[in-house]
């Protein structure tokens, strides 16, 4: 035969065309894919270097709700909801008081005189004895308040459904907004894909807000107008990271800031200037991909984390 | 003119300023500092309109370059040159995307989804090559398909296949033609650009398997030249029918063919009809009766293809996600619990009720049996064309490129020694 060799080259070849095509043909059904290529190993990220790690889980506290939501402490008092409860906690763990709620809670804050719940969208004002004082109910129904603080008769509302911040007076009053934007265009107003949207006071009385999708703290006056600002973008350890974080955060007594994040839970502190300062707890010790806990610190510096998988709330103290 | 020219590029810079800040990211880019790669998806990154368009411009002077210097220049020399151009444009620089080839499926697609739109410049890469074709013969071809490009730069030692050989493989775009066209009407795949064996290669990231396809084409375009384009492109089907009816089409002599001979191994694609042999022609038994024969058998391969395609339509249609996905949760409704089937956990994620999948499954595979009956008719159709093509007397005077299967690539002409001032000619 004329090419003999060249001709059998050939078959070889239209065989393996042929062999190609039905094997990929065949490999790429539902059940026999082959492993995500897109998968994104964050495994890595959830190692930290125990150098950095200066807090120790001192004890834990179980709770008795099914879906605790929010933790507040004040005068040595810890306050948390979750279900349709609120349930005043000594730090021994001992059940001080339950009190029933109408709906389901979001968040508490407790001030000299009064306890703040906020639900979804309205906010449930009790005296220090669990006694109902007033609801407030004039907020849109796109509304979401995810955090509350008062300072001298304000009430500062977080409202992550509209993403801005509510001024109150201590009547229930509306006093204005504050929508987290500067006018030189140094930060984008607060950009909150999910209902993470933490504020808080630091011990100098100077109101900070999170802006979970740019991963800054913001300190604002009570004017509304953008005074600093601090951000640490990043998934290492040093940062936050993913749509929205720190998901909660609190004060140390020096005013340090104690942040949570979710995703890759897990508790950090910064130094007051926003300078990455250690762990308090690392990935870890919680559920992997769980929710971001709550956080109260008392005035030894001691932090409280709500773990809102694990249903209790766990102590961390310096080492 | 030249301030016109200076507003028009002032303007078109401004344009693209303007997308560029629209594109600025609202939220910080996600870093991956632990080795992670993003894999390469299946289509390139989309770009602009404004440069969408501009490949049509660039598709529009290549294939009026080609036309023109494979008609009226008569240069083979410049038609390779602007195929390496091609190549190195929509092959290497645009990856391969988007071609006139895989633009059957869209237009497929968008004819029978009406949730589809094709888009402006999809269509122009799909109507051009057909319209110039149908004036010029296949001057895309030639050179402006990087598909074609790339296997014509390649061919070493061309052999003749037996027309036995090319006749039964020719069938095979047809076949091709006929599931991409099935595949993309249902939304099943786009199976021209999944085997496309060059794009691979034109982005450099194929995998594995796709590299040994491109490699076993272009070893096999050695010796079989273009294999890609003569037995199985789809698109050559097309363009082989506007062809045969193409006004203008390059011609291996300018003038008179004297018949010497020096061509007729020029071709390597076998596409030049030599001049028939009268008196072998008077020879054969080829008649009128074998003609009617053929002739009244188109419709019973029509229907043996037709029923056929409706009995396949069951396997055909496990091709569909959708499909397969109900199938596979019916008789083995364990993977509901494989975590790591990211199909199957998709699905469970979507909402969607089993009764609602199994409905979706329900009409597509009904399309299929419908498709399945249109393909098989198609296929049958073609078979039974071909073989009464058999049996048809085509009588040539001279040699002369066969319009359907030439692709204008102009290796024949240096070989034609006749000379003459009056160039284009028509090739009648």
């Amino acid at each position: 035969m004329k090419n003999k060799g060249i001709v059998i080259f050939l078959i070889v070849l239209a065989v393996v065309i042929v062999g190609v095509i039905a094997i990929d043909f065949n490999s790429t059904k539902p059940d026999q894919q082959p492993a995500n290529p897109y998968e994104y190993n964050i495994d890595s990220f959830t190692r930290v270097d125990t150098a950095l790690i200066k807090y120790r889980e001192s004890r834990n506290l179980k709770i008795n709700l099914e879906e605790p939501v929010g933790i507040a402490l004040h005068e040595n008092r810890l306050f948390v909801v979750g279900d349709q409860k609120l349930q005043i906690i000594e730090p021994t763990g001992r059940l001080v008081q339950e009190v029933n709620l109408d709906q389901k809670p979001t968040c508490v804050y407790v001030s000299d005189k009064n306890i703040f719940i906020g639900y979804r969208k309205s906010l449930l004002l009790l005296n220090r004895e669990g006694v109902k004082i007033a609801d407030w109910n004039s907020f849109a129904d796109s509304t979401v308040i995810t955090s509350i603080a008062e300072q001298s008769g304000i009430v500062f509302v977080a409202d992550a459904g509209k993403r801005i911040v509510r001024k109150f007076n201590i009547e229930g009053n509306p006093m204005g907004e504050i929508e987290g934007k500067s006018g030189n265009d140094q930060i984008h107003g607060f950009i909150i894909p999910s209902p993470y949207f933490a504020l808080a006071f630091n011990p100098s009385g100077e109101l900070w807000v999170v802006n979970p999708g740019k991963h800054t703290l913001e300190n604002y006056t009570v004017d509304g107008k953008l005074r600093t600002w601090w951000e640490a973008t990043s998934i290492k350890i040093e940062g936050f990271s993913g749509c929205c974080n720190p998901a909660h955060f609190a004060f140390l007594p020096d005013g340090s800031f104690v942040t949570s994040e979710k995703g890759v839970v897990r508790i950090k502190t910064y130094k007051p200037s926003g300078e990455f300062a250690n762990v308090v707890a690392t990935p870890s010790k919680f559920k992997v991909e769980g929710h971001a806990p709550d956080l109260a610190v008392d005035d030894q510096g001691t932090i409280y984390a709500l773990d809102l998988d694990k249903k209790m709330i766990r102590l961390f103290v310096k080492k | 003119m030249k301030n016109w020219l200076k507003i028009s590029l002032l303007l078109s810079f401004l344009i693209f300023s303007i997308a560029g800040m629209a594109q600025k990211q609202r939220f910080p880019k996600p870093e991956f500092g632990n080795g992670y790669t993003q894999p390469s998806p299946i289509t390139p990154e989309p770009r602009i309109l404004a440069l969408e368009y501009f490949d049509v411009v660039i598709l529009l002077v290549v294939i009026s370059l080609a036309s023109w210097l494979a008609i009226r220049k008569r240069s083979r020399k410049y038609l390779l040159w602007l195929s390496m151009f091609t190549l190195l444009y929509f092959g290497f620089y645009r990856d391969g995307c988007i071609c006139a080839i895989g633009s059957i499926q869209n237009v497929a697609l968008t004819i029978f989804d009406p949730g589809y739109a094709i888009s402006i410049s999809t269509l122009l890469f799909f109507l051009i090559p057909l319209v110039f074709t149908l004036y010029f013969g296949r001057t895309f071809c030639a050179a402006a398909c990087p598909l074609g490009a790339v296997q014509d730069l390649l061919i070493v030692k061309p052999i003749s296949l037996p027309e036995w050989l090319r006749k039964t493989l020719g069938l095979l775009p047809y076949l091709y033609l006929t599931l991409a066209i099935l595949f993309a009407a249902t939304g099943t795949d786009f199976i021209i650009c999944r085997y496309d064996p060059f794009v691979g290669i034109f982005r450099m990231d194929a995998e594995f398997h796709m590299v040994v396809l491109g490699a076993a084409f272009l070893l096999m375009g050695m010796f079989v030249a273009r294999p890609y384009c003569r037995f199985l492109c789809p698109y050559g089907v097309l363009l082989n029918w506007m062809s045969r009816f193409s006004k203008y089409h390059l011609a291996i002599t300018p003038a008179a063919c004297i018949q010497c001979k020096l061509c007729s191994d020029s071709c390597p694609f076998d596409a030049i009809n030599f001049p028939t042999d009268e008196k072998q022609a008077k020879k054969t038994t080829w008649g009128v009766n074998r003609f009617l024969i053929y002739a009244i058998l188109i419709p019973v391969w029509i229907l043996i293809g037709g029923f056929a395609g409706s009995m396949s339509h069951t396997w055909l249609s496990k091709a569909n996600p959708t499909v397969y996905l109900a199938e596979l949760l019916i008789t083995h409704p364990e993977v509901n619990n494989d975590q790591k089937n990211l199909d199957v956990q998709a699905f469970l994620g979507s909402g969607k009720s089993m009764e609602m999948l199994v409905k979706e499954a329900t009409v597509i595979r009904e399309k299929f049996h419908t498709g399945g009956w249109i393909a098989g008719g198609f296929m049958g159709l073609m078979i039974g064309l071909t073989l009464l093509g058999q049996v048809v007397y085509r009588k040539n005077a001279d040699y002369q490129p066969f319009k359907g299967d030439c692709f204008s690539c102009g290796r024949c002409i240096p070989y034609c020694p006749v000379k003459s001032e009056i160039l284009g000619n028509t090739g009648k």
